[in-house]
């Protein structure tokens, strides 16, 4: 009897699933059903503005034409991002920046009067769930967006790259693969700041012109796949055109999960004096603690997902400090005094103010500029269809309030690709690791160079991807 | 940012010790692992899968209990190193109460169900003590505040981590802590368990405490290598992270080499997997463009399949007399 | 006498897959639900769960769920049939997946490929999978139980490892290449005759891709399944089992242990040939990562929670194991809803939902970063793993366990006790 009282409890539950999901469902018979599948959607609040007598001036008679994901009050748009996968530690702050900030967009009023509704869905770093969340995003019934403002990770977007074509679906991504700008994605997916190939150009460059005494002798460490060797092969390239001798080539060496033995010594017997990194947090400490615990020293720098504030926490902050060169597409919490920081920090206060302060948060912002400014851009041209949107993509020139360099999609890929990065030399002493929004804080990056682009990144012509897998 | 001059291990034979005791150091953690393996082994005839949950909520209290809380610190005078160390017994103890829960509640109602459904059981746990724990560490840098850093000594030319000698130390300790065990009357009482269970039961032994006791102690043990392999030199470099976790699958080959059931099997095991790792990442490095990157992630397995090959059971499991 | 259930006046009449007469009327109407699903009809529409399933948000996900089911019939028959814990299945579907790749996929500066149209490259998938398979079979069955299932593990290292040495098959780490479509080409000739990758025309009807892809996964998962089925009653299928129940006692009475082991592996790793190169080509691009350890766990615990041994159990246990998430994430959703709502519990689901930093609760729908409250996005992963607890500890014959006490209490109504 016990038993099957569990019985019944579990066919409740079944039931229950079913009527959850039943219940949804209404409209007529050909529309898509209701079942917004958004775990974090963020329901547009009612606004105390009227922006209906304001944002529509009765000079233009042409009514702005929509097709699907925005309705006459309201605009959907999309993000596809890790929020249980790999990087979730990441991408949860980035999206809950943009969540913040489409907060603020619809209190002062929205855009063209319209609310704006972020949905946000989670692909566990799977590519095989991104498709399936896409599905959700481009649907023509009323589960679609107008944009994805992002979409998380390299070969999910490769994945999805030719159905954002054929959907008319401008996606900005959240990786910054080279191959981005080329123009078999270009059209559609908008890449923010630089990619992982000049960011590494540009580090070499610096560190060979500022930090090296005598003959540079580079080392050069990534993982295998699209973001280690693009970041690996952008090195090389600067090395060859600075003529820097390249002492130990480990692109692709570096595998997750595997003892870093092999790296470690081939980096030390290799006598190099700068080391390129192109690997994640975890691993740029193992490498760097096993090369340090054998005396090795050197000028370290890496791409930006090689280094998180989080390692000035571990036994290597005086290491680090004293010989890494912090390399990044956009400024760093509180690093700067513009007027694009200030405004993200008062916002961020009001909203997450126990929030811990992170450097993610402004990637996220970013995100969420770029694609306000799209769509403000697509409400101007009185077309916000899809179709509408990604033309506005090509012809807005985006102004991030000095967070990164302003930047556009319009010419050709060689033009309009970013090739400048920031970097930051790291101080401890500013660090505070228990910094929340509210008692404010740094994350122990001192801005070296805004927008440092040296003469390689420079003169270097963009053809396609600096690595890619044919 | 200065450049210091490049210090190398001068000759072969510091690079022979240097590589000697990276070795060592891995195969201690190695065979604290196998240890905490094969003690829920021989009680329950299961694999423990969320053994790697275990060490990634050992390291995330030891973060709470020393850095946030400072508990014995605040009651007691001394050094602050003795304090860390109280700090880590009383986070594997912690985590042991995680493992007594995880018996009780999850493992004691399937005795007599094929093994792999424990194993499978064990696995789910994984999931929801990982879950909850990443959702724990946050963003916010969780440090364990190792006394000693990521501070390196030096013999002859070859530099030394103190890490390396700390992980040998403890490893030395828990493997002399259980042969100890071993001789006292609960000792003696797990090994007829492991041995028969339903003759110890028959002769009165309290088979449900020998079970508590062995998920007691893997999770202590798993808790303490998360601890040291969280330490400088190895990933994680003093903070809690989930990379600590993973290192635990790391360890299977050597646990199936030594025997799943043989405490000396798991020491030796462990140190085995631990130098073949180390001294063929060392010294075939020149030639990892041949063999494919990363091939050091293989040669465990390797030197599992071979030793398997010559002993299905392990070098020093017991071969099980099967019944008709 | 005729037509009374259990009563079977011959062997044949007792090992039909489908002995009575209402089985074989509800597989009629069951087959009949599962072709007209994806259409929008208004019958369908009725059935509470498939109402659903068949919308062209979801229909991909059922499209992974079957490719899921032929993974998982594989593993049925190593385990289920013949008691073998393997860990290392993911492997085989990554050998498909590469095989796939290598013969059907597209050949430039850096990767390899012949361009064989999908009639070639698919069962090539499967033999290919089952070649490796029967090559480390004397190995694996020198080894038993959970050895056997470190020993597998391995093999999902082993392969990690050779799909770096081999970028040019498998492609780049953490990227992958471009698989080749699902579609049908009598050769290499331009057009595919038939294109189960794009929106197209059939008879008077327009199709979507998925569901075009639907019916030909569902036709090919059929056929995979009414063969495993019909595997366990043959002669192949009694030696399995009885090497399952009792290997010596197996081997005493003349069942040679080797010759059926390797059947099993040989036959599971066809299986999981073909269900990895039919996933890789869905989703037209995989990192070599994909085939990992999680991915072999998730094709064991469909098959606990379904219910060990039972090809119905693993209908089902995948349909959990696939779907889950999505469950969880919408009775989340449902739960804000409420929440929301005027409703009569709407005050019941307020206490266990937080909206803001204010509002107590166990989950946030409010901010998606990790931390407490937990973010749904967690929260669907502790239930997957509680509920693979749960399954196991109450009832270990999984779903199906389920499915046969509801059963039998209704035939015993109203005496069931």
């Amino acid at each position: 009897m016990k038993r099957m009282t569990r019985v019944l409890a579990l066919l409740l539950t079944f039931t229950m699933v079913a009527a959850a999901c039943g219940s949804d469902d209404d409209g007529g018979a050909d529309a898509a059903p209701a079942t917004t599948a958004a775990p974090a959607t963020t329901a547009a609040p009612a606004t105390t503005a009227a922006p209906a007598t304001t944002a529509a001036p009765a000079t233009t008679a042409a009514p702005t034409v929509f097709d699907y994901g925005v309705t006459d009050d309201t605009i959907r748009v999309g993000a596809i991002a890790d929020l249980s996968g790999r990087f979730a530690g990441l991408t949860t702050h980035i999206v809950d920046a943009q969540t913040v900030y489409w907060d603020m967009v619809n209190r002062n009023g929205g855009i063209d009067g319209k609310q704006v509704e972020f949905v946000v869905l989670d692909n566990a770093y799977d590519t095989a769930t991104h498709l399936e969340r896409y599905e959700v995003m481009r649907d023509t019934g009323g589960s679609g967006v107008v944009i994805l403002s992002n979409s998380t990770g390299s070969p999910h977007t490769a994945a999805i790259s030719e159905m954002v074509a054929e959907d008319n679906l401008a996606t900005i991504p959240l990786s910054w693969y080279s191959a981005w700008a080329d123009d078999d994605y270009g059209s559609h997916v908008f890449e923010t700041g630089t990619n992982y190939c000049y960011e590494g150009m540009n580090g070499v460059e610096y560190m060979n012109d500022n930090l090296v005494d005598g003959e540079a002798k580079l080392a050069v460490i990534s993982f295998p796949g699209e973001y280690g060797q693009d970041g690996a092969v952008g090195a090389k390239i600067a090395a060859e055109a600075l003529g820097i001798e390249v002492v130990y080539d480990g692109e692709a060496a570096v595998i997750p999960g595997a003892d870093q033995t092999p790296v470690i010594t081939g980096l030390v017997d290799s006598g190099a004096n700068m080391v390129w990194l192109t690997t994640s947090p975890g691993l740029t400490a193992e490498i760097m603690g096993g090369a340090a615990a054998q005396g090795f020293e050197a000028v370290w720098s890496g791409n930006s997902p090689s280094y998180s504030y989080v390692l000035l926490a571990t036994e290597l902050a005086p290491y680090l400090e004293a010989n890494f060169l912090q390399s990044t597409y956009n400024l760093t919490w509180g690093s700067s005094a513009g007027p694009g920081m200030v405004q993200m920090e008062a916002e961020m206060l009001a909203a997450r103010p126990d929030s811990a302060i992170s450097d993610a948060y402004v990637i996220g912002w970013l995100e969420g500029m770029a694609t306000h400014q799209i769509l403000e851009q697509a409400a101007r041209n009185k077309d916000m269809t899809r179709a509408g949107v990604v033309a506005a993509a090509n012809q807005v020139s985006v102004d991030y309030g000095g967070l990164t360099p302003n930047q556009s999609w319009s010419g050709s890929p060689g033009e309009n690709v970013v090739r400048s990065s920031v970097l930051f030399s790291l101080d401890l002493s500013i660090y505070t690791p228990e910094a929340t929004v509210a008692t404010g804080g740094s994350t122990g990056s001192v801005l070296l160079e805004e927008a440092y682009m040296g003469s390689v990144a420079a003169a270097h012509e963009y053809d396609g991807a600096c690595f890619s897998a044919s | 940012m200065s450049l210091l001059p490049v210090v190398l291990a001068a000759n072969a034979v510091d690079t022979f010790v240097q590589t000697f005791f990276r070795g060592a150091a891995l195969g201690s953690l190695y065979a604290l692992l196998a240890l905490s393996f094969v003690l829920v082994f021989k009680a329950s005839q299961t694999v423990n899968f969320a053994e790697g949950a275990m060490a990634l909520a050992g390291t995330w209290f030891l973060s709470m209990v020393f850095v946030d809380w400072d508990i014995p610190g605040r009651w007691l005078g001394g050094p602050t190193w003795i304090h860390w160390c109280l700090a880590v017994v009383l986070a594997a103890g912690m985590t042991a109460v995680i493992g007594l829960v995880v018996e009780r509640v999850a493992i004691r109602p399937l005795i007599g169900q094929p093994h792999f459904s424990m194993a499978m059981v064990t696995l789910g746990i994984e999931v929801v003590i990982t879950i909850v724990a990443v959702d724990a560490v946050h963003l916010t840098p969780r440090v364990l505040a190792v006394p000693w850093g990521a501070d390196t000594f030096k013999i002859g030319g070859a530099f030394v981590a103190w890490s390396y000698l700390a992980a040998m130390v403890m490893a030395g300790a828990a493997f002399l802590g259980t042969w100890r065990f071993f001789k006292t009357r609960a000792g003696v009482a797990m090994r007829a368990t492991a041995f028969d269970q339903e003759a110890a039961l028959a002769q009165g032994i309290n088979v449900g405490r020998v079970f508590a006791i062995a998920w007691g102690l893997g999770a202590a043990l798993a808790a303490l290598s998360g601890i040291f392999a969280s330490m400088a030199p190895w990933g994680p470099a003093g903070v809690v992270s989930r990379d600590g976790a993973f290192f635990v699958f790391r360890a299977l080959p050597a646990v199936v080499l030594g025997g799943l059931d043989s405490v000396v099997g798991a020491l030796v095991g462990g140190l085995i997997i631990g130098f073949a790792e180390v001294f063929a990442g060392q010294y075939l490095a020149d030639h990892a463009s041949l063999l494919g990157y990363g091939y050091q992630q293989v040669v465990p397995y390797v030197v599992m399949l071979i030793g398997l090959l010559i002993r299905p059971y392990g070098i020093f499991g017991t071969k099980e007399v099967r019944r008709v | 006498m005729r037509g009374r259930p259990n009563l079977y006046t011959s062997y044949e009449a007792e090992t039909q897959l489908f002995p009575t007469t209402t089985k074989k009327v509800l597989l009629g109407v069951g087959l009949l639900v599962l072709v007209l699903m994806p259409f929008d009809l208004w019958v369908v529409d009725q059935i509470p769960v498939v109402r659903f399933l068949g919308d062209s948000i979801w229909l991909r996900l059922v499209n992974k769920m079957l490719i899921f089911i032929i993974g998982a019939l594989g593993l049925h028959l190593l385990s289920g049939l013949a008691g073998q814990l393997s860990l290392g299945h993911s492997f085989f579907g990554g050998v498909g997946a590469c095989t796939a790749v290598l013969v059907g996929g597209k050949a430039s500066t850096n990767l390899w490929g012949w361009g064989m149209p999908m009639w070639v490259w698919l069962p090539a998938a499967g033999v290919v999978a089952a070649l490796i398979g029967v090559a480390i079979a004397p190995t694996a069955v020198r080894v038993r139980g959970l050895y056997l299932g470190i020993v597998t593990l391995g093999l999902v290292f082993i392969g990690l490892h050779l799909s770096r040495v081999f970028p040019e098959i498998a492609g780049p780490g953490d990227l992958g290449r471009k698989w080749p479509r699902l579609e049908l080409r009598f050769w290499k000739e331009e057009d595919p005759f038939l294109d189960f990758s794009r929106d197209g025309h059939w008879f008077w009807f327009d199709v979507s891709k998925h569901q075009k892809t639907y019916f030909f996964l569902l036709l090919l998962v059929i056929l995979m399944a009414w063969w495993a089925v019909n595997l366990g009653r043959t002669r192949t299928g009694r030696a399995l089992a009885a090497i399952r129940d009792r290997d010596i006692a197996a081997e005493i009475m003349g069942v040679p242990e080797f010759r059926y082991k390797t059947t099993a592996f040989a036959l599971s790793s066809f299986y999981a040939g073909i269900s990895g190169a039919l996933f890789a080509s869905f989703v037209g691009q995989v990192p070599p990562e994909q085939w990992s350890l999680r991915a072999s766990v998730t094709f064991l615990a469909a098959l606990l929670i379904g219910g060990m041994g039972r090809v119905s159990g693993v209908f089902m246990g995948s349909f959990f194991v696939v779907m889950s998430h999505r469950f969880v994430e919408e009775i989340v959703d449902w739960a804000k809803h409420q929440a929301e709502g005027e409703g009569l519990f709407s005050s019941v689901f307020d206490f266990f939902i937080s909206r803001g930093s204010g509002d107590g609760g166990l989950i946030s729908v409010a901010q998606t970063a990790l931390g407490y409250p937990l973010p749904a996005s967690a929260l669907d992963e502790i239930i997957y793993g509680a509920l693979i607890v749960i399954f196991l500890l109450f009832e270990p014959l999984g779903m199906y366990g389920i499915w046969i006490k509801v059963r039998n209490y209704w035939k015993g109504w109203p005496f069931s006790y």
